[in-house]
């Protein structure tokens, strides 16, 4: 965080003298109990998903390791599925899917809503801004379910429709906040220097505006990334998302047939694994919000 | 006259929505979507067959006569025929509207009614332990997946798991009995899920209003607890309140049971769209979408004339 607050040129600039919103806010995260335990936990799930990747555990989750619906052992941590492969592995490997769409969808989409956002706001009441507020409410108005269909429609089996639909509909909450705020920044006195001095608009909105609402982007991002994992696990379900791989969605697609028939294993994990992961980012990402706001941060 | 006149104009203001809508699920669905034809065509195909349901299908028409016959069918409510059964669309949705519209409006109409009075006792405890503990359980309500809900419920409340009190899945509804035997899970798992978002969303309203000069002064003259917070601060609360609830709407009837209809069996609307996306339907996929955003336009519309209707200083302009 400290490397963000040096980018900020214009950071505090009005209260001279006192922290920036950064640094006064990574003292009041740091004093948040709840917010450091959520960042812990959350940090544990990042280790796993690198470990994953880095192909440390979890390799052998395709493998048929065993009998089907094997029980809890030492071998099998949280038994076996219908056809013997360990849930354990499965679940772990599926941490890893779960950190790509969430960061994928999160950082993407945040930055396109930046970018779009900020331009709309930094021109708005022009026929630009007119298109882009047109744009969100069209793709607002049109069911995410059905959305992401038709783009997995469209693209014909392409892995990745499923982060294209997210991508192509979360950034617009954070193209909404940042154009909001923009129009509020575009009125401040160092944009009208800014201008005095003759720089062109993209370097005042890209390089003097955006940076100061870098605390909602980075706020709205980690919102974003709980909101893209829970997408995928019901998309997974649903037979639209996740193709090759492993996910929590796919394991408790597999486990619906598998809880009638009274073997929880499959579900109890996946749900498991998925519930601490987006509780922590939950929390994580209010303490975030908390710690960043300007209000309650010139209180504290 | 004055209402005619600003309802007329607010329609107006809704058709680049509608259009834009609409273009972008010909684009996606149609115009770049699979083609079609050899899935109409029989089999060892002549060119003219070929031809002929391509025709059929307007692939040899220009885009833009496309998107122009797509847009007169919707307006004609010529929705054309299912791929998968024949059955005319219109048809399917005036079977299907119903019984979605009956599996959601009872946990749709909870989960707001009590999410606004977990809210309002949140507020007025704010800060202390029920505060606290309402919004602990609103933080774990939140995050827990949808689909983990329903399938935690009917392993619990429909196998023999748990209490075996209700059907597994299905929709088998011949009397008010069987209804409420049907509904009953799909109820309280979307109640369940909608309460964490719902008594945040709620709260935060109405402890920003209690911030408020007048509940101040209320406060100072004596005026009692119970009437301050339902007289005067939840109705001061109602813009928000309905703008929530009525922009819901549109998703909850056409596409937000898709996944309960889908899980349970229901044959509402979303369990048709579903099957539709496994099949690609279009004309399914293409009605249900459009018919959503004429469906949103209109609830902004009737928002517009509700917000006066609260708030008489909401002048129409």
């Amino acid at each position: 965080m400290s490397t963000v607050a040096e980018e900020l040129p214009a950071a505090g600039a009005d209260d001279a003298g006192s922290a920036s919103l950064w640094s006064k806010g990574l003292y009041k995260f740091r004093r948040d109990r709840t917010g450091m335990w959520s960042l812990a936990v959350v940090l544990a799930y990042v280790v796993i998903a690198a470990g994953v990747w880095l192909g440390f555990w979890a390799t052998g989750w395709a493998d048929l390791a065993g009998g089907k619906w094997e029980p809890v052992s030492a071998q099998h941590w949280f038994g076996t599925n219908i056809i013997g492969q360990d849930i354990f592995d499965r679940a772990i490997y599926s941490t890893k899917t779960s950190f790509e769409v969430g960061l994928v969808v999160a950082v993407l989409a945040t930055v396109i809503g930046a970018v779009l956002g900020a331009v709309a706001g930094f021109f708005s009441g022009s026929w630009l801004d007119e298109v882009i507020l047109w744009l969100m409410g069209v793709l607002d108005s049109i069911p995410f379910l059905l959305f992401v269909a038709a783009i997995a429609y469209t693209l014909q089996g392409n892995p990745y429709s499923m982060h294209i639909a997210m991508i192509v509909t979360f950034w617009i909450t954070a193209g909404r906040l940042v154009r909001g705020e923009v129009i509020k920044l575009k009125e401040m006195e160092y944009v009208e220097a800014g201008h005095a001095l003759g720089l062109p608009e993209f370097t005042i909105i890209f390089r003097h505006i955006l940076p100061n609402t870098s605390h909602i982007l980075l706020v709205q991002a980690t919102i974003t990334f709980v909101a893209a994992i829970k997408s995928e696990v019901i998309l997974s379900f649903l037979g639209l998302g996740v193709k090759d791989g492993m996910s929590w969605g796919l394991m408790i697609s597999e486990s619906s047939q598998e809880v009638l028939a009274g073997f929880f294993n499959n579900f109890l994990a996946a749900s498991a694994l998925l519930f601490g992961l987006v509780m922590a980012f939950n929390l994580f990402s209010d303490a975030l919000q908390d710690a960043l706001d300007p209000r309650t941060v010139s209180e504290s | 006259m004055e209402l005619l006149q600003y309802s007329l104009r607010k329609i107006a203001t809704g058709i680049p929505l509608v259009i834009g809508v609409t273009l972008i699920s010909f684009l996606l669905m149609v115009y770049f979507g699979p083609d079609k034809t050899y899935e109409l065509v029989g089999k060892n195909p002549t060119a003219e067959q070929i031809a002929e349901v391509r025709a059929e299908l307007g692939y040899d028409q220009p885009v833009a006569v496309r998107y122009l016959d797509y847009l007169r069918e919707l307006v004609t409510l010529d929705l054309g025929f299912s791929d998968s059964t024949g059955e005319r669309v219109s048809a399917i949705l005036a079977r299907t509207i119903p019984i979605s519209a009956a599996v959601a409006l009872p946990g749709f109409i909870l989960g707001n009614l009590f999410g606004v009075l977990l809210g309002l006792f949140a507020a007025f405890y704010r800060g202390v332990w029920p505060d606290k503990f309402i919004m602990a359980a609103a933080a774990i309500g939140m995050s827990i997946s949808f689909l983990i809900v329903i399938i935690a419920f009917q392993i619990l409340l429909s196998s023999s798991y748990g209490l075996n009190l209700f059907p597994v899945r299905g929709w088998d509804v011949h009397s008010i009995g069987d209804y409420v035997l049907y509904v009953t899970v799909p109820t309280l798992a979307t109640v369940f899920v909608a309460l964490g978002y719902n008594t945040r969303f709620y709260r935060s309203v109405i402890v920003e209003e209690t911030t408020r000069d007048y509940v101040r002064t209320a406060r100072a003259f004596g005026m009692p607890a119970g009437p301050l917070y339902y007289k005067l601060i939840l109705k001061n609360c109602m813009i928000p309140i309905i703008t929530r609830i009525m922009f819901s709407i549109p998703f909850v009837v056409i596409s937000g049971s898709l996944l309960i209809e889908s899980y349970f069996g229901i044959p509402g609307v979303g369990k048709v769209t579903y099957d539709a996306i496994v099949t690609g339907d279009q004309p399914i996929l293409k009605a249900v979408v459009a018919l959503t955003a004429v469906l949103l336009v209109a609830v902004q519309l009737l928002t517009d004339i509700m917000y006066r209707w609260v708030d008489p200083r909401v002048a129409l302009k």
